[in-house]
């Protein structure tokens, strides 16, 4: 079975203390205030299950069904994906961000990028930014080229706590698969259920204020003409006819 | 209007012109961007530099620098280290910010304005030299060597703290890290076990963890979480005392929402229980302890029934806790804390956690209080060194008090003359005018030097008062401390470490190292033969040397070297040996008794909170230090100012709500100079709020820093001073809110 590359986060070991997110702008030269990485905190306060004090590390869920991908209007081209382990192709029409066929992450072709902010907008979790001095949009990508070198991901290799935990979940027998069969789960709510392969574990109590203060509640949606809307933002200043 | 160049004006004419596919106009876009838009990562092209050991905080967790054509562009945790391992905080990993922080020190200044509201001028080192020589050796002649003082704060500020104290023979030094945090608990426990303590309980081996009002996971030691954690993650049960739902409370199979400063109570009503119902370990205590029968008698003044009105806790609570820790003996981990200057009772409360830690025959065994071993290494002297002339000493009113002189003394003695005049302050690397409770006082003792000297690596809140300023090396681009310690084991050898910091990147702008200035303004002084070492590596290798190494032999070793020890940390048996004066842990220290103090730990109620007010608590967040990183702009991004804590409950009486923005106005009528935003939480005692320490920076030479967040401690203006140990009680003062120009009183 291809890879799905996920991202658990345990909540019990992790103390909050903010070095992913900065491990990852040192890693990926992200600009303040943008983020590929966060942490955010929760609480003290009051859950059905007591009280909580808790955090929300997120990055990019590289969901089964990202809707980021579906939305670039970058011109669609054909790409032949690798399976690093097998050497196995697959040739796919892609714009200039798409799901990886044998890892699951879903990545981004800087050079192809238009940098228009449409995936920006379309992604739940605001796991997108768009990297304003570049005009290029960026994101996490579960670290796959430091994953090539054979190295951790950057977060995950600083995380003093080991509340982070990458690797396969279609392996039976990974650490990732082992946390979500006894109980891990993807933020998601009734409106958006795309597919989110970062898992949380924790306390109920902290389990509920996560998804209470943290799951998106709408998807993004936006027509063709939010599009041209978007595209005429980017070239504002520039021309008078914006 | 920008330029239009060829690109743009292909986008816009395909946006205009609608016959012409969106597609591809925005190919021809894409094309024309040829630089190379994927973000390199750490592992491309750079070097891997190891020796570093960080200073964001005074942990020390080894190193090494990713650098790329002389860029400093990533910090990780050395590999190597047996300590801190790949892992570093986020302030370690922030490192790279403070090296290229735009409003770092970069050349000497002397102020021609006035202190406080500074002019700067830049001078060359000769001229900043011959100044600081000049003056320093005027005050020297006029008022002899306790005309001057010296607040260090730092490894760089060990060298010049030794100059000073032992070469021109002052005793007026103050380290914040002694009066103003730790001090008070390391006499403590030196007092009854005749050998200071540090935070390194064996949490990792613990089946009980008992924390009073810790800041672990606030607080990021590295290594020190880990043991945490992995002593939770082994099933220890976690026992909080804090009047706040903090990180370690969140974590807790416990938690007692205490009222603020009754803890003493609360230790001693846990030792009564344990020792009328006979729970204590007494083969350990007989052994070992001295002093038993008075130490009972005063354990007795708090039943727990008693306790438990003082301190707000339920009887039972209290009596849970003793029979948890009992049960578990003798593999319990007492935490003796890291910052104690809470209330000005702390050493008779940091006495009873001692006492508790011995009750329970938690000393020297897996999961109690054991301090590593860490291997032997050197130390320099100055040349024909001698202690200051006891004549000049004020510190020996308060019999107990840590190496140095109490602040308060010296603050005084500059302000009043009295014992004698204090007219010239070197400052390095101390932010005094946030550290020391009362800040007014602390004014008015800069400005009523002859001369002030400020070293730091960037400006804070005192360098404002500095007649000179020098700028030295940050710690990524110097050489200075030895980071060394062990790390137990429970069924091998013990081992140790020692790294040194060495240089990761060369130094940014026209700065000088603390031998180098040191060693010139003692030439400048005529104390010329009794400088010990000439530059930076001569000190390290100095140190370094007994322990058989050396720099080149520590580059040789990826920065890092590790051997096991000959002895084991862990005690075999019960017959122990105590550097005491009974040679015994003393339950009950005749020396205390004969002193003038409470010989067994006893109680003395924190300052009554007036009516209406709120105690001040304050305390850490993971991403800064003291007052060091608030202009970093990675920290500062990710949380930019300090979330005043209040119950949910007095808030909705009050009318505030979770994002006001509100002052505070203390019980002198001090008010805050910024505001903040409040976080409304049913996570803290009704009587108290809680501000994050370190924010509201007044100094303009902060760009990023200055007035963000609020300052807790423009609002510590009681002055409460401990009296074994001269060291400062600050959570001593209590505050209102001020809302629009409204101050709201709590409705207590």
């Amino acid at each position: 079975m291809p890879k799905q590359y996920a991202m658990i986060i345990d909540l019990n070991r992790c103390v909050g203390c903010h070095a992913c997110a900065i491990a990852c702008r040192a890693e990926w030269d992200v600009p303040v205030p943008n983020q590929r990485n966060w942490v955010k905190r929760l609480g003290p306060a009051q859950t059905s299950k007591g009280l909580s004090y808790t955090y929300y590390p997120g990055l990019c869920n590289h969901c089964k069904d990202p809707a980021c991908v579906k939305v670039c209007p970058a011109d669609v081209r054909s790409m032949t994906f690798t399976d690093k382990e097998t050497g196995k192709t697959v040739t796919q029409e892609v714009a200039a961000t798409w799901k990886d066929p044998f890892t699951g992450a879903v990545l981004i072709d800087k050079n192809h990028c238009i940098g228009c902010g449409m995936c920006v907008e379309a992604c739940p979790y605001g796991a997108r930014y768009l990297n304003e001095k570049l005009e290029k949009a960026d994101k996490c990508t579960f670290c796959v080229e430091r994953l090539e070198k054979g190295l951790e991901p950057a977060c995950v290799q600083t995380c003093l706590a080991k509340a982070r935990i990458f690797g396969d979940m279609n392996d039976s027998n990974s650490e990732v698969a082992q946390y979500i069969k006894k109980g891990a789960k993807g933020i998601t709510s009734a409106a958006v259920n795309i597919g989110p392969n970062v898992y949380y574990y924790g306390k109920e109590r902290d389990i509920e204020l996560l998804f209470n203060k943290c799951a998106p509640q709408k998807m993004p949606q936006a027509s063709v003409g939010e599009r041209r809307k978007l595209l005429a933002r980017m070239i504002k200043g520039v021309l008078p006819i914006a | 209007m920008a330029e239009i160049t060829r690109r743009h004006f292909l986008q816009a004419a395909a946006l205009a012109a609608a016959s012409i596919p969106l597609s591809r106009a925005i190919k021809v876009y894409a094309e024309e961007k040829k630089p190379d838009f994927v973000p390199k990562g750490s592992f491309e092209d750079t070097q891997s530099i190891a020796g570093g050991v960080c200073e964001m905080c005074f942990w020390r967790c080894q190193l090494v620098g990713k650098v790329r054509n002389g860029r400093l562009v990533k910090l990780e945790g050395n590999p190597k280290s047996i300590d801190n391992g790949k892992a570093i905080c986020a302030r370690g990993n922030a490192g790279i910010m403070l090296a290229y922080d735009a409003n770092r020190l970069k050349y000497p200044m002397k102020n021609i304005g006035e202190r406080g509201n500074p002019k700067w001028q830049r001078i060359s080192w000769e001229e900043a030299l011959d100044e600081c020589g000049k003056r320093l050796k005027a005050v020297l002649d006029k008022y002899g060597p306790q005309g001057i003082s010296m607040f260090p704060h730092g490894a760089s500020a060990k060298y010049p703290m030794d100059f000073f104290e032992t070469v021109v023979g002052t005793p007026n030094i103050s380290e914040a890290s002694f009066f103003q945090c730790r001090g008070v608990r390391d006499q403590a426990y030196l007092t009854t076990y005749g050998h200071t303590c540090d935070e390194n309980v064996d949490m990792a081996n613990a089946k009980v963890i008992f924390l009073t009002g810790s800041h672990l996971g606030e607080n990021i030691h590295v290594s020190h979480t880990m043991s945490y954690l992995k002593g939770l993650e082994n099933g220890a049960k976690l026992i909080v005392i804090d009047p706040r739902f903090s990180a370690a409370a969140s974590k807790a199979d416990i938690w007692i929402p205490i009222r603020p400063g009754t803890d003493t109570a609360l230790l001693l009503a846990i030792m009564n229980h344990l020792i009328t119902k006979g729970l204590y370990d007494k083969a350990f205590v007989q052994a070992n302890c001295t002093g038993f029968e008075e130490f009972k008698k005063a354990c007795s003044l708090w039943p727990a029934k008693k306790a438990a009105k003082e301190c707000d806790v339920p009887e039972a609570q209290i009596i849970k806790i003793a029979e948890l820790l009992a049960q578990n003996a003798p593999n319990v981990a007492i935490h003796p804390g890291r910052f104690s200057s809470w209330y000005g009772n702390d050493f008779q409360r940091i006495r009873a956690l001692a006492c508790l830690t011995a009750l329970l025959g938690a000393y020297k065994v897996p999961g109690g209080f054991t301090n590593p071993i860490s291997p032997k290494t050197g130390s320099i002297k100055w040349k024909d060194a001698a202690e200051p002339d006891e004549k000049i000493n004020m510190a020996e009113k308060w019999p107990f008090h840590p190496p140095g002189t109490p602040t308060d003394a010296i603050r005084n003695a500059g302000i009043t003359g009295k014992p004698y005049p204090i007219k010239a302050t070197v400052i390095w690397g101390q932010n005094i005018v946030q550290t020391i409770p009362n800040q007014a006082m602390t004014i008015e003792f800069l400005k009523k030097q002859d001369f002030v000297l400020c070293v730091d690596v960037m400006p804070t809140d005192v360098t404002m008062y500095a007649d000179i300023l020098l700028p030295e090396p940050t710690y990524l681009e110097r050489y200075d401390v030895i980071k060394k310690g062990g790390k137990l084991s429970t069924n091998g050898p013990d081992k140790q470490y020692i790294a040194a910091r060495m240089p990761i990147v060369t130094p940014l702008h026209d700065v000088k190292d603390s031998i180098f200035i040191t060693n010139e303004i003692a030439k400048r002084m005529g104390f010329e033969r009794h400088i010990p070492v000439q530059n930076q590596e001569e000190y390290v290798n100095k140190i370094l040397e007994p322990a058989g190494l050396s720099l080149e032999k520590l580059r040789a070793e990826n920065g890092v070297h590790i051997e096991e020890s000959t002895k084991k940390a862990y005690r075999n048996g019960n017959e122990l040996e105590f550097e005491t004066p009974s040679g015994k842990i003393e339950l009950f220290s005749k020396e205390l008794a004969e002193k003038g103090f409470a010989g067994a730990p006893a109680y003395t109620p924190p300052p009554k909170r007036p009516a209406g007010y709120a105690h001040l608590l304050f305390g850490r967040v993971p991403v800064h230090s003291f007052t060091r990183t608030q202009n970093n702009l990675w920290l500062h991004n990710e949380m930019p100012e300090n979330a005043l804590w209040i119950n949910d409950k007095m808030a909705a009486k009050m009318g505030i709500k979770d994002g006001d923005r509100v002052k505070l106005v203390n019980q002198d009528g001090l008010t805050s100079a910024t505001d903040t935003v409040v976080l409304v939480t049913p996570g803290i005692k009704t009587d108290a709020v809680f501000l994050p320490h370190g924010y509201g920076m007044r100094n303009p030479m902060l760009e990023i820093a200055k007035d963000k967040g609020m300052d807790d401690q423009s609002l510590c203006s009681a002055n409460c001073v401990d009296p074994h140990t001269g060291t400062h009680g600050i959570r001593t003062n209590f505050v209102r809110l001020v809302k629009d120009g409204k101050t709201i009183s709590f409705p207590i």
